[in-house]
């Protein structure tokens, strides 16, 4: 219980610094009480609910973000003993619970009954499409080294090298593939500003809003601890503690993924597809007979 | 009432009253939706019944699988939205026919198949996935993971070939 | 005190909540964030962040004089928004739709700040109050009607009874009829989803042609077809109404002819022959669109306040997917009245020209001085040619950087959004020293902006136009015309003008144009030596007919003006805008959403210049 609660802790407090990184890397002012200004300021202002919305879809699709957000995180440990469930195909169950953002988003969109939130939903389908793979065959090779499912398994597979240094390609794809997934810029099409006024985020307001952004900056949080569980090496690290390794190894994933689409241009939905698909789907393949190499050559 | 009876019988309800959302509702995009949910309610009775491998593939499988399946509903019908009041049953005769001769069939397995001792703890997940694989595929396991990834490289060869070239104008 | 407060007693936990409102101004900007930048406004600087959908929105910024025909959609942006909300004018304007406003100032930064210092404490303390009254406009109201069930010609504006049937009527919104001509507004307004979304409002549509003769079918057996709704003997669906063929009623009403596809394809079908829920049979008469797949087509308002857009541009795309089917434009329009007028002496024509459009005010400046000047016969000295030169480039750089925001913000380029926004602002009302001091940044932006990666992929071969007639300026330029009037002018030819030109025809041609002209534009203010804005010169009591030519950032715009006595009685303005609205429609056919505005935006419409 004790763990769930420090879990719960700690990724409120990195959802907040995200939350800092985000305004900075979008408007270019550091302001640490930014978030939590917003925040309250949401709390107090007026909730409209468009006009015949899908009443259900519409209130239920912000939870959902931020369940699906926390449910993968479940299985994330920060140090070999923090972690809320050490499930033994946890590998697949970030996967799982990670592809219920997909359905919160088109809930999202499809709820409020307008054209700018419906596009914004179905373009992601489209996106998943694009990025799915690449979420699960990387992770496909990272389970071959550490031969199980297990996510404190794959951390302690890598103690002798990370798997950014034993598996590079796998570490790109997925670190694409979860901006993707995270609708982060370059990938930002369901929420993309300029062609959809906000997309699925467009007809939310007050709470509602609160919750669905709150949710997106976890969803942030728990793909970057991911990416740190399989390929950085988790909580290892020489001098400091387990959980301060984790934390600075997550942060620095976060800000390289915000910093990251700021300097490019909106990829087009069909360009992701396209590349997805010709280059990236083959490199992963690529990768998992690589890995499959190594693990058979190397001892 | 052990925990696990009780979520067996929450996760066996929820997903037949999804089940029924499904004809019930007027809108597709509900409709696919609840299927979604009334799929995912039969991952989380896996689940509660510790068979976690099969759950989690039924829980992740299903919501990209239905999520399609309410696109192209919604693309092709007349009726999106479900503003018209649209229909989801049809054939009822027949369907109502076809539904009581399935019940009938799935509960006389239950009852008379003879389903062997039963088991006194469920091994652990990595040893159920173990004999998952063995009772499906036996000696041709590595005959059917090859077909696999062949497959796979098919269909990801033929998406590719299939596109377009895209026509780039270049500038100077 | 604030009109649009929420309603609540200040108390406990709301006073936090006010407090953290004024610190976290959000604001929607009418008409759009490229007008309040050429009004030399940072709206981020003076500490309010600039939202896209007016849900998000606590404040609505209105900048400068706003056209009649946009009051009406600056009243639903403003009933869209969460409350507490609030009204911030900048400018002078009447504004008749919406309510007085909270904040009112002047145009101008320090105004804007005063404005945001007064809106904090405004929020503070009156976020709630117990006593509000709801907002309430006439174009919020037209749209609900009542009409039965059963007998469809029956419309009335009340709830009640049916006279013929005496069944209850049932509310629905309106379609844009005849009675009401600014009926149709609302669906052109950016996010008009508090009203009829054409998206999935088949009700509506259905209604559409509410006193044709209707018949009921079954979708799926076109054989069955009675006069009532009810349900299909061979499958039990619901039937849908659909009008008899030849009764196109109200289509005249201005609202786009495609308006409704959806209903219209669904009723022309024929399936005769398919099996049961056949998708090849549903949909093997539906339009195709390029990527194959026939979907239903949707009408989406963009505009007149849309993000992505120029300020003040109504654009109502057909959507096919993700694909566009069609579209319509339409522009405010509202300036026409500058040049409907009784003589003007030549000074006040001049000011009053400067100001028909915002975003380039020294170019039409220019254009009037020259044209009176031509008319009485002057000459200009030659320095004060130079120095209008400068001007004229100065303004070029300006209205290119800002383009260049736009299109950051438009490809959701955050950094380029920012910075060319910031040069923008910084060069447009610089004296000569200022503006070669900005040189560096200009370059630093420009190279950046050849290193940024997908941007090559993103624009080529995007919104390709066929050189033409009809283009204008770096649109012309990009599709390999040199035709520039600055080729034809002494004070150019005397700095060593030479016009840009590109052969690519695309969108990445037209950013290259104006990147290079922006280069090229530093370079002919540092030949010229000097900037100065055009004044009006003496031209006594001159009479005589004149005509000039100025390149503005667009393209080229031509003035003929008829001099009487030193006032000007007769003037006509060909703008390079007005061209190439007519050329949008069949540049985004078939283009993805992302791509078709993009493909507009590479145009740089000055919605404000076109003359109708």
């Amino acid at each position: 219980m004790t763990t769930v609660l420090v879990l719960l802790l700690l990724l409120a407090a990195g959802t907040y610094l995200v939350a800092v990184l985000e305004a900075w890397t979008a408007s270019g002012r550091f302001r640490l009480a930014g978030p939590v200004v917003a925040g309250i300021a949401l709390l107090g202002r007026e909730f409209i609910v468009p006009r015949k919305p899908d009443r259900i879809f519409f209130e239920v699709a912000p939870v959902l973000l931020l369940l699906s957000a926390l449910l993968a995180a479940a299985v994330v440990p920060l140090t070999p003993d923090l972690i809320i469930t050490d499930l033994a195909t946890g590998a697949l169950f970030i996967n799982a619970a990670l592809v219920y953002v997909l359905v919160a988003l088109l809930m999202a969109g499809w709820g409020p009954n307008g054209a700018y939130a419906m596009i914004g939903g179905w373009r992601f389908l489209g996106q998943l499409i694009a990025y799915a793979m690449l979420i699960v065959m990387p992770i496909t090779a990272v389970v071959m080294r550490a031969e199980s499912l297990l996510t404190t398994r794959i951390v302690a597979s890598q103690a002798g090298l990370w798997n950014i240094v034993y598996q590079p390609l796998g570490f790109m794809l997925f670190f694409v593939a979860a901006m993707a997934l995270a609708f982060l810029p370059p990938f930002d099409l369901p929420t993309a500003k300029a062609e959809l006024a906000g997309g699925v985020e467009a007809e939310y307001s007050g709470v509602r809003l609160a919750i669905f952004r709150l949710g997106r900056l976890a969803l942030i949080v728990t793909l970057a601890a991911a990416a740190v569980v399989f390929y950085l090496g988790g909580w290892q690290g020489p001098w400091l503690p387990p959980w301060a390794w984790s934390a600075i190894k997550i942060l620095a994933v976060c800000a390289t993924m915000l910093l990251a689409g700021r300097a490019m241009p909106r990829v087009r939905d069909a360009d992701l597809l396209h590349w997805c698909w010709i280059l990236g789907i083959p490199l992963a393949l690529l990768n998992i007979f690589l890995v499959g190499l190594l693990v058979l050559v190397l001892p | 009432m052990s925990a696990q009876t009780f979520f067996i019988g929450f996760f066996g309800l929820a997903a037949v009253w999804f089940g029924v959302v499904v004809f019930r509702t007027h809108s597709m995009v509900r409709s696919a939706l609840a299927l979604l949910f009334s799929q995912t309610a039969l991952g989380a009775l896996f689940l509660s019944m510790q068979a976690e491998f099969l759950g989690v593939l039924q829980i992740m499988m299903m919501a990209t699988e239905m999520s399609i399946m309410a696109i192209f509903m919604v693309m092709f019908m007349m009726d999106p939205g479900g503003l018209g009041e649209m229909d989801m049953t049809h054939q009822k005769r027949l369907s109502l026919a076809a539904g009581f001769v399935a019940f009938a069939a799935a509960v006389a397995a239950a009852v008379f198949v003879d389903w062997g001792p039963v088991a006194g703890v469920a091994p652990d997940a990595a040893q159920q996935t173990h004999d998952l694989g063995i009772e499906l595929l036996g000696r041709s396991m590595l005959i059917f993971e090859t077909a696999g990834v062949t497959i796979l490289t098919a269909m990801i060869a033929a998406t590719a070939v299939a596109m377009p070239a895209v026509k780039r104008i270049g500038n100077k | 005190m604030i009109a649009g407060a929420r309603q609540g007693k200040l108390s406990g936990l709301r006073r936090l909540t006010a407090l953290a409102m004024a610190r976290d101004l959000r604001a929607f900007i009418v008409p759009g964030a490229d007008i309040a930048r050429a009004h030399g406004l940072d709206i981020e600087a003076a500490g309010m962040q600039v939202v896209a959908s007016p849900r998000h929105a606590s404040v609505l910024l209105v900048v400068g004089v706003i056209p009649p025909a946009l009051r009406e959609a600056a009243a639903v942006i403003y009933a869209q928004m969460m409350r507490p909300r609030a009204l911030f004018v900048l400018g002078p304007d009447e504004l008749d739709q919406l309510p007085e406003a909270d904040i009112r100032e002047d145009l101008s930064q320090q105004d804007l700040i005063r404005g945001v210092r007064r809106l904090r404490s405004a929020f503070a303390e009156g976020a709630f109050r117990p006593d509000v009254a709801d907002f309430d406009a006439p174009v919020l109201h037209v749209r609900i009607q009542y009409t039965c069930p059963m007998h469809p010609e029956v419309v009335q504006d009340e709830p009640g009874s049916c006279p013929k049937c005496g069944m209850n009527l049932v509310a629905r919104e309106a379609p844009a009829t005849a009675g009401h001509t600014h009926a149709d507004q609302p669906e052109l307004i950016v996010d008009a989803d508090t009203h009829a979304t054409p998206a999935q409002d088949h009700a509506a549509q259905h209604g559409m042609n509410h006193d044709a003769p209707a018949e009921y079918t079954c979708p799926m057996h076109p054989e069955v077809v009675q006069n009532e709704p009810g349900s299909c003997p061979e499958c039990g669906m619901n039937l849908e109404l659909r009008e008899t063929k030849g009764t196109k009623s109200h289509e005249d009403a201005g609202i786009s002819p495609d308006s409704d596809h959806s209903s219209m394809d669904h009723n022309h079908m024929d399936h005769g022959d398919m099996a049961f829920m056949s998708m090849v049979g549903v949909t093997k008469d539906l339009p195709r669109s390029s990527d194959g797949l026939p979907m239903d087509w949707i009408d989406v308002p963009f505009g007149p306040f849309f993000p992505g857009l120029p300020g003040g541009l109504l654009l109502t795309l057909t959507l096919d997917g993700d694909t566009v089917a069609g579209s319509s434009v339409q522009t405010p329009g509202g300036n026409e009245e500058l040049l409907q007028h009784s003589a003007l002496d030549a000074g006040s024509f001049i000011e009053r020209l400067a100001k028909v459009e915002p975003l380039a005010p020294v170019s039409y400046r220019l254009l009037a001085c020259r044209a009176t000047e031509n008319a009485a016969g002057v000459e200009v000295p030659a320095a004060t040619a130079c120095a209008r030169v400068g001007a004229l480039e100065r303004e070029r750089i300006a209205s290119h950087l800002g383009w260049l925001a736009l299109f950051g913000q438009q490809t959701g380029f955050d950094w380029l959004q920012r910075c060319a926004a910031s040069l923008q602002l910084k060069v447009q009302n610089a004296g000569i020293r200022q503006v070669l001091a900005l040189k560096p940044d200009i370059a630093f932006l420009i190279k950046r902006l050849h290193r940024t990666p997908l941007l090559k992929s993103r624009t080529a071969g995007v919104g390709r136009l066929a050189p033409n007639a009809a283009l204008r300026g770096p649109v012309a330029r990009a599709a390999g015309i040199g035709n520039d009037a600055r080729s034809t002018d002494p004070s150019y030819a005397a700095l060593g003008f030479t016009p840009v030109c590109r052969e690519g025809c695309d969108a990445l041609a037209r950013l290259q144009v104006r990147v290079e002209e922006i280069t090229h534009g530093l370079a002919l203010i540092v030949a010229a030596g000097a900037i100065e804005l055009p004044a009006p010169i003496n031209i006594g009591e001159a009479s005589g007919a004149g005509e000039a030519a100025v390149e503005t950032p667009r393209g080229v715009a031509r003035l003929r003006l008829t001099l009487e006595k030193g006032r000007v009685t007769a003037a006509q303005l060909e703008t390079p805008s007005t061209l190439h609205l007519a050329l949008i429609d069949p540049l985004i056919k078939q283009l993805a959403l992302g791509d078709a505005l993009l493909a507009i935006g590479s145009l740089d419409l000055a919605p404000w210049e076109v003359r109708q």
